[in-house]
């Protein structure tokens, strides 16, 4: 009994230790990984352009945007967007409760890396999809919603957390 | 009359200030407001890092609010609201951890050390 007792004192802390550095040391970029596939939100909208927006357009492997041009740090990530455009990666802009004047010249003046935008001045589809603000990023396969980036899109949040899910994709 | 003028300009500073506040919620019965008031304080706000939709002015908070108003004028009930707002906003959204699944060690998990810890303290009592 004694020895036991001593055994449990000793391993009792152990565990609780090993637990909780578990628990904490996880990285925060990482856990937004963990996120539960969906089908994307059915929606009737137009692009910047005035054209309604295709669901086949949203097929295989798609990163949708959510930008404006009121939102500072889009600008920030602006540039990698463009460099990822320009490495062959499709990315669909989500408007998000912005003018059309406005966000056409902000993409006249910065340049567009999109694909397309879509025009959601009210932010019907953005909080169908789950939106928090502005920037924040999707990463779509074969029409559902694999993962989701909020704030600013960098190379490590790529490499890390859509990176290895298109890769697992591909590899199916 | 200058003093006149100072109240007047005095008189906007004070007032100028409800002009902004929040949109009034109006309800068909007493019920309605307060399944509204306590859903809108289970419901956690997305852009903060611990409050409720109840606490915040983010602007997605307010389309929340907006949408919880909406959905009890429609007639939708308690869980049915959850159930729309976790689906588009994760199980993170809910403030109050559902009773099922993982959660059961979460809400049981506190108990269950404490047993432990009375039975160790107990057993060591006998020797």
């Amino acid at each position: 009994m004694n020895q036991s007792l001593r055994f449990l004192i000793i391993i009792i802390p152990i565990l609780i230790l090993i637990f909780f550095t578990r628990v904490l040391l996880v990285d925060e970029d990482a856990q937004l990984a963990t996120f539960e596939a969906k089908n994307f939100p059915t929606f009737e909208l137009d692009d910047l352009n005035g054209r309604p927006v295709q669901s086949e357009s949203l097929g295989g492997i798609k990163l949708i945007n959510v930008w404006a041009s009121w939102c500072i740090t889009c600008l920030v990530e602006h540039p990698f967007l463009t460099k990822l455009s320009e490495n062959n990666l499709d990315i669909i802009g989500l408007n998000y409760k912005d003018s059309d004047t406005r966000a056409n010249a902000w993409l006249q003046k910065h340049g567009n890396p999109y694909l397309f935008s879509i025009y959601d001045p009210r932010g019907d589809l953005a909080f169908d999809l789950g939106v928090t603000g502005a920037p924040e990023s999707y990463l779509l396969i074969n029409n559902k919603v694999v993962g989701h980036i909020q704030g600013e899109m960098n190379q490590i949040k790529w490499e890390n957390i859509f990176l290895p899910l298109i890769q697992k994709a591909q590899q199916r | 009359m200058a003093i006149k003028r100072f109240f007047t300009v005095i008189y906007f500073f004070i007032f100028s200030s409800f002009a902004f506040t929040q949109i009034v919620y109006e309800f068909e019965n007493s019920l309605q407001e307060k399944r509204f008031y306590s859903l809108i304080s289970e419901i956690r706000c997305p852009k903060c890092t611990s409050g409720s939709i109840a606490s915040s002015d983010a602007p997605v908070s307010r389309d929340l609010k907006n949408k919880v108003y909406q959905l009890i004028l429609e007639g939708s009930t308690d869980d049915e609201i959850k159930q729309y707002v976790s689906e588009r906003f994760g199980t993170f959204s809910d403030y109050r951890p559902s009773l099922s699944g993982p959660n059961y060690f979460l809400w049981f998990g506190p108990f269950i050390f404490l047993a432990i810890l009375l039975l160790i303290f107990f057993s060591k009592r006998r020797i």
